[in-house]
């Protein structure tokens, strides 16, 4: 075994951590540090959602279904609701349409800068990664005043929303486009003019144009390979429907597309400044009326109840886009089954091909790229086949290696 | 075998031409087809339409290429449930994603699979993106894709009793003693 050239080690990253919302483990066959193979072996916590709904009601869905993901729970909260309303054939009032973009947009902005933050930590830019952590709780004191509550707003409902827009909260949102309009573009300036940013960003993870639409990829992530998609621009719904949204896409904004790890930023961080504008025109042009179609809960569950059909409601959230599927059948209380499509179910198709060929330092920065969830690599074992030995790599380890090429960058 | 056409169409169809484009080419073999509008915005226009089919088994191999032919078809995510005699499988897709402002047409395809033969043929080659989704359904429902080169669990335990199948509601679907509650 001792004189084999070619050997690879195959390195486990993930799955296991019980707080998390989307743990995967993505087996890195590695030559030296350089990344040959990957493949990725999700479930590590499928909880049996889908399963779990067959008894219950489409109201009480909205709950587990907030519960999916807890940074884009709106998401899945409209994308339920919009189903059930196709199949139970409910219109939503023009304010209740409204409020959902609004909702949304701001978790779109939550999400977007908590993931640019996390992105900038990863490579060991600190001062940026406060600065995103200092401009999230702006976003995050809105929601709170809209909600009162910092995650999981519980302000969807089948047929409307169940929280307004008062003056104090309509106040709070004024404030946070100051405050964004102002602060935001410092954040933009660090990190995209910053060279070793860009050094440790650039050709990194790199996902084609054709490899994006042949594996299916989603929001930022087939954004950032040059694809023009967006459901807000190709298929409006809510209040996107008035609204004339353009995909942000690279090309437009620097001239050319890499799609690679800072191409994805660079869609993200734009798409916060659009995400501000969609704010200013929800407030400029929100309706009055009512919020829900049917406010007396008795009478919209047993409309519910009656209903026969299937739905389907599909949202862009802010990593990609969010399909849910259901069935109503007629005098039965609970649904007949439901499914569930977040977008990263979709976009994890796409890392082997974004790993090959990277460095193993490189690995943290594109799992991270396609905006999953971090913590999953928790810890890693590496073993090496030739001597069957076993060591155990923390993700300290990992983020250490990370952070040190950033230093082998800057020549320190 | 790589796909033909790795890139979307610029000009889209009206959602009525591909209706019609599908009724004219499987007549009986289309057993329902719906066109639904979605609404939406202060005038509650329609902002885009779903198609919903349902076709029969032998020729969705052909319905699936026949909408590959006006688009590179983008595959979302299937669904499914156990209907008795049946497995039904719904393929959610979108056609035209990148033709401009609402011209995605989405488009749902049902199959009903019988219990006496589940083997559906695996769209892996012509879309790699189906990959997840058919190890899910094989799983989940039980039903096999012939040509799908990956068939290892990918949400279950790695040490499930493959034998069970979540999603049924027949004999081979999870018995009382196989829930847990939790309260």
């Amino acid at each position: 075994m001792a004189e084999e050239v070619n050997k690879t080690y195959k390195v486990p990253i993930g799955p296991v951590h019980v707080g998390l919302k989307e743990p995967i483990t993505a087996w890195l066959d590695v030559d030296g540090e350089r990344i040959v193979k990957a493949t990725i072996r999700p479930g590590a916590i499928h909880r049996g959602i889908e399963f779990m709904a067959r008894d219950r009601n489409p109201i009480q869905i909205i709950y587990l279904a907030e519960r999916i993901c807890g940074i884009c729970s709106f998401t899945h909260i409209v994308a339920f609701v919009r189903a059930v309303e196709d199949a139970a054939k409910i219109e939503v009032p023009a304010r209740a349409q409204y409020i959902r973009t609004l909702v949304l947009e701001l978790e779109r902005i939550h999400s977007h800068i908590l993931w640019a933050g996390v992105a900038c930590y990863t490579f060991g830019y600190d001062s940026a990664f406060h600065l995103g952590m200092i401009l999230r709780e702006k976003v995050m004191d809105v929601l709170e005043a809209l909600s009162g509550n910092r995650v999981n707003y519980g302000t969807g409902t089948v047929g409307g929303v169940r929280r307004d827009i008062t003056p104090s909260v309509d106040k709070a949102l004024r404030d946070m486009i100051v405050f964004y309009k102002s602060e935001f573009g410092v954040f933009y300036d660090v990190v995209m003019e910053d060279p070793i940013a860009k050094a440790r960003m650039r050709n990194v993870g790199v996902l084609s144009r054709e490899d994006a639409v042949t594996n299916c990829a989603l929001g930022p992530t087939a954004r950032g390979s040059g694809l023009r998609v967006d459901l807000r621009w190709s298929a409006p719904y809510e209040a996107y429907c008035d609204m004339d949204i353009k995909p942000v896409v690279p090309q437009d904004h620097v001239g050319e597309v890499h799609g690679d790890v800072f191409d994805r930023f660079l869609v993200r961080v734009l798409e916060v400044y659009q995400s501000i504008k969609i704010i200013e025109n929800v407030l400029a042009g929100l309706p009055t009326g009512a919020l829900m179609w049917e406010s007396k809960l008795p009478k919209l569950l047993r409309h519910l109840k009656q209903a026969e059909g299937t739905g389907w409601g599909i949202v862009e959230g802010p990593r990609g886009d969010d399909s849910h599927i259901l069935r109503l059948t007629a005098e039965k209380e609970n649904i007949t089954w439901w499914k569930v499509r977040a977008p990263t179910y979709a976009n994890a198709v796409s890392w082997p091909i974004m790993f090959k060929d990277n460095e193993l330092a490189d690995a943290p920065l594109i799992i991270n790229s396609i905006d999953p969830c971090i913590s999953c690599m928790e810890r890693m074992v590496v073993t090496d086949r030739s001597s069957g030995s076993e060591q155990i790599v923390t993700k300290n380890d990992l983020l250490r290696l990370c952070r040190e090429k950033t230093g082998r960058v800057m020549g320190a | 075998m790589k796909p033909r056409c790795p890139e979307y169409v610029k000009e889209s169809m009206d959602p009525e031409q591909v209706e019609h484009c599908i009724r004219d080419k499987f007549g009986e073999s289309v057993l329902s087809l719906e066109l639904r509008e979605r609404n939406g915005g202060k005038n509650n226009e329609v902002s885009y339409r779903d198609l919903w089919i349902s076709v029969d088994k032998s020729r969705f191999l052909d319905l699936v290429d026949a909408l590959r032919e006006l688009d590179f078809l983008h595959f979302h995510i299937m669904s499914g449930d156990d209907t008795g005699k049946y497995v039904q499988l719904n393929y959610h897709f979108s056609l035209f994603r990148c033709a401009g402002r609402g011209k995605r047409l989405g488009i749902t395809v049902t199959v009903d699979v019988p219990k006496t033969d589940l083997v559906m043929p695996s769209l892996w080659g012509r879309i790699p993106g189906t990959e997840y989704s058919e190890r899910e359904i094989r799983e989940m429902l039980g039903v096999d894709f012939d040509g799908l080169p990956n068939k290892n669990l990918i949400f279950l335990p790695e040490d499930w009793n493959e034998e069970i199948k979540p999603w049924r509601r027949d004999e081979t679907g999870p018995k009382p003693e196989d829930i847990r509650e939790l309260s």
